[in-house]
């Protein structure tokens, strides 16, 4: 029953009463819904009470708003490793600094005169619970430990049921004392908003992160002068503290980045045996295929006349591919005549490799683009993406004694006409450009 | 004229280049000023060119870590370094951008200079050293284009070569073979093959960058005992000091630079700008890729050549060479507004080629 109305009816009353309390004081006292700064009164002990207490409490409070809000992606953010560890330690470490903090403010508050003749009942109240509290959160942190991971599965399906109007009790019924103090407390804290200085919350002066310098000063001639002066630099020292950090943030940046790029390029892959092994083999390839060439272009300097084909491998409609004087791939024949057609295979468009069967009309296909050759004169057909002939390639016949017997230039008339049965004992031969054989 | 007199001479004449008197902080960095007026921007032509230098040696040291000059593993260690190096991929295509840019800063760098008469005496030196820089840095760019070892890298060095034994055809009796020869030893063997990756790999990582350093350390220093040339006629309306107004203001220009070259280097791969896919290793077999094109700072001498016969871009470029050297003296009473004149229409020259060389190239050729 008592646990009904504190973790159910507390609750509610205390957010009715804070809603219409805020409302109507915002309404009719806006201008009491500040912390009613005493900085004028004593700024020394203050400046070490409220920045570590404002700082800390700031620093846990959206921690438990994120997990409050977001508990999805929070617990996926602390499944990484060491995630938790750092976000219990920030934690813990921030409510230290909020004790700290909020103990120097209330030891000032009761030692100081002035200070005292401005507080009210209400303040020690609130500066009370508040220290319980922050107390009770960090005793509970280190009490039952990991509270960020086990928080989302417990406490926040609580608070959703609550905001959702289904509230259900069963997720805080067994939480130890402890925590179930730091949750009343909560709701009491919620409860007194509307009618202490806690209530300043509502009214987080954001602006003053980038409105100008304001000076309150006495309006006297002097002072205005003074005003100004004070002005001038204190602009100036916004600047360059705006441009230093923008400087300082923006070389961190690159210098994380830098370094971040940089260390892992000399750290360098560490491919798996089966990578390396690919590597190797490919490498072999590739000394395999420069070895081959480097004999092809030897050959091809050495000598003048390279072997095509037999010449009864030779077919009327089927080409055989071989490599030229230029390294480029060529096309042999066996034209109607029964002599040879000794053709260049490289495309005049884009440099492919041209087909090696004869269709109907005696042309070869290049199927990159689709040009079609006549192999007699080399023309590429009317329309096509080539332009100009296959250039021939200079030939010779030698038969089985060693002896040329036949022979073609580009672009003269063939030398010798050998008998058939010669022709059959016959090689082709292609000749070294601008070579006369003997 | 007897020996000590002109030995006499060149001591002065190197005296008035190189001021010994002037050799010292106060008067290189403290008391140096730099002209403000309309061709400012000029001056920091040589920087830029200078920072791209910087990232070149940069990143080209990282590259040495991984690339391996041999014709079976040059292609596959720049795949590897493409795509298994962590930030691989990045450091070399900041390392070819930076090149280009490079190549660009240092043509616009020349252009100015020129404009600007900033080779009047006594900045002679100065002018000479840079036209050297000029060569070594296109001689990065010839040597450099090689490593990669693809079909294009491998062919049109093959292709480059060719035009040095071309020239033997213009030359009498026994000379004709020479220009061959000279390929030959440029190659190492009769071939483009491993002896020729071998050495412009030197040539590249180690005589070359020697060179440059050697160069530039006169350049400099010549650059700062003269200080920055006036730049136009008459006084200009005001002056900024070098140190530490102008420096800082080139190194505002420095950091922008590389912002440029991260962003380029990290979004747009240097290759995608080729219209054609011929990266593949170097095949011998393969065909000599069709279209086949230097890279675009070759343009301008490059479809000239396909255009007109040999012998008119050899005595062109001659040409070139020997008013490039002699410029401080050919153009010694030359004022500044025929100059700027002559850089303009030099400066469209070389942007029209290296635009639409290759429409020229077909209204021509078809």
């Amino acid at each position: 029953m008592i646990d009904a109305f504190l973790f159910v009816g507390l609750p509610y009353l205390a957010i009715v009463v804070a809603i219409v309390g805020c409302v109507w004081r915002s309404r009719h006292e806006r201008f009491t819904m500040s912390a009613r700064s005493s900085q004028f009164l004593e700024d020394r002990q203050l400046l070490f009470g409220s920045a570590p207490w404002h700082i800390g409490v700031i620093v846990v409070l959206l921690g438990h708003l994120v997990a409050f809000v977001l508990p999805k992606v929070w617990s996926s953010i602390l499944t990484a490793p060491g995630a938790l560890l750092a976000v219990e330690t920030v934690g813990v470490a921030s409510s230290v600094l909020a004790i700290a903090g909020l103990s120097a403010l209330i030891y000032r508050r009761l030692t100081n005169a002035r200070v005292q003749a401005v507080t009210s009942t209400g303040d020690l109240i609130l500066v009370v619970v508040l220290l319980l509290q922050v107390i009770l959160g960090m005793m509970s942190a280190l009490h039952f430990r990991h509270g960020a991971a086990w928080s989302t599965g417990t406490v926040v399906p609580y608070f959703w049921g609550l905001l959702t109007l289904s509230p259900d009790m069963t997720y805080v019924a067994d939480f130890p004392m402890l925590f179930k103090l730091h949750i009343i407390g909560a709701w009491v804290l919620v409860l007194l908003l509307p009618f202490t200085r806690l209530m300043h919350v509502l009214a987080v002066p954001f602006a003053y992160l980038w409105r100008a310098p304001q000076i309150v000063v006495w309006n006297t001639t002097r002072r205005r002068r003074q005003a100004v002066q004070a002005t001038v630099a204190s602009e100036s020292r916004r600047a360059f503290l705006k441009g230093a950090a923008g400087v300082a943030g923006a070389t961190g940046l690159m210098a994380m980045g830098v370094s971040e790029k940089t260390v892992n390029f000399f750290k360098g892959p560490r491919p798996d045996a089966e990578a390396e092994a690919d590597l190797l083999q490919k490498k072999l390839e590739r000394l395999q295929i420069t070895a081959q060439e480097r004999a092809y272009e030897l050959e091809r300097q050495r000598n003048d006349m390279i072997l095509v084909a037999r010449y009864a491998e030779l077919s009327e409609n089927k080409g055989k591919y071989f490599i030229d004087y230029q390294m480029q791939p060529g096309l042999a024949f066996k034209g109607q005549d029964g002599l040879p057609i000794v053709i260049s295979a490289k495309c005049t468009h884009l440099g492919c490799t041209v087909g090696s069967d004869l269709d109907a009309q005696g042309r070869v296909l290049c199927p990159c683009h689709i040009s079609f050759f006549d192999i007699r004169t080399g023309k590429p057909n009317e329309g096509a993406p080539a332009r100009t002939p296959l250039p021939a390639i200079a030939w010779a016949l030698v038969d089985a004694a060693g002896k040329v017997v036949a022979s073609r230039k580009p672009g003269q008339p063939i030398q010798g006409r050998p008998a058939a049965e010669v022709l059959a004992q016959c090689s082709l031969y292609i000749t070294k450009p601008g070579r006369d054989l003997a | 004229m007897k020996l000590p007199k002109q030995l006499q001479r060149i001591e002065e004449y190197l005296a008035e280049r190189f001021p010994v008197e002037k050799m010292n902080y106060a008067s290189m960095v403290k008391k140096k000023e730099v002209p403000v007026h309309r061709l400012s921007w000029g001056y920091y032509m040589g920087g830029l060119a200078l920072f791209f230098f910087m990232v070149q040696v940069v990143t080209g040291l990282m590259l040495l870590f991984y690339y391996q000059p041999t014709v079976s593993d040059a292609h596959a260690s720049v795949e590897y370094i493409t795509n298994h190096v962590p930030g691989g991929a990045l450091v070399r295509n900041i390392h070819s951008w930076a090149s280009s840019l490079m190549i660009a800063s240092v043509m616009v760098h020349l252009l100015t200079a020129f404009a600007m008469k900033a080779f009047s005496k006594p900045r002679e030196i100065t002018w000479v050293t840079g036209v050297a820089l000029l060569g070594i840095t296109f001689a990065f760019g010839f040597t450099g284009y090689l490593l990669p070892w693809h079909q294009i890298a491998v062919n049109a060095t093959k292709i480059g070569l060719q035009t040095v034994e071309e020239v033997g055809q213009y030359l009498p009796g026994q000379m004709t073979a020479w220009p061959a020869a000279i390929k030959e030893i440029i190659q190492g063997e009769a071939s483009v093959g491993q002896a020729t990756l071998s050495r412009f790999f030197a040539l590249h990582v180690i005589i070359l960058p020697l060179g440059i350093l050697a160069t530039l350390g006169i350049h400099l220093l010549s650059v700062q005992l003269h200080g920055m040339s006036q730049g136009i006629d008459g006084q200009p309306k005001r002056l900024e000091k070098f140190f530490p107004t102008f420096f800082l203001k080139d190194l505002r220009v420095w950091g922008v630079a590389f912002m440029a070259l991260f962003v380029l280097g990290l979004c747009l791969p240097f290759e995608s700008l080729f219209s054609y896919p011929l990266f593949e290793p170097f095949n011998p077999k393969g065909s000599t890729p069709d279209g086949i094109k230097p890279e675009w700072y070759f343009f301008w001498v490059y479809y000239p050549l396909e255009l007109l016969p040999l012998w008119v871009i050899m005595l062109g470029s001659a040409l070139l060479g020997g008013v490039l050297v002699g410029t401080p003296w050919i153009f010694r009473n030359t004022s500044r507004r025929t100059l700027v004149i002559l850089a303009i229409a030099a400066g469209a020259y070389l942007v029209v080629m290296t635009l639409f060389g290759e429409q020229i190239y077909h209204l021509f050729k078809g």
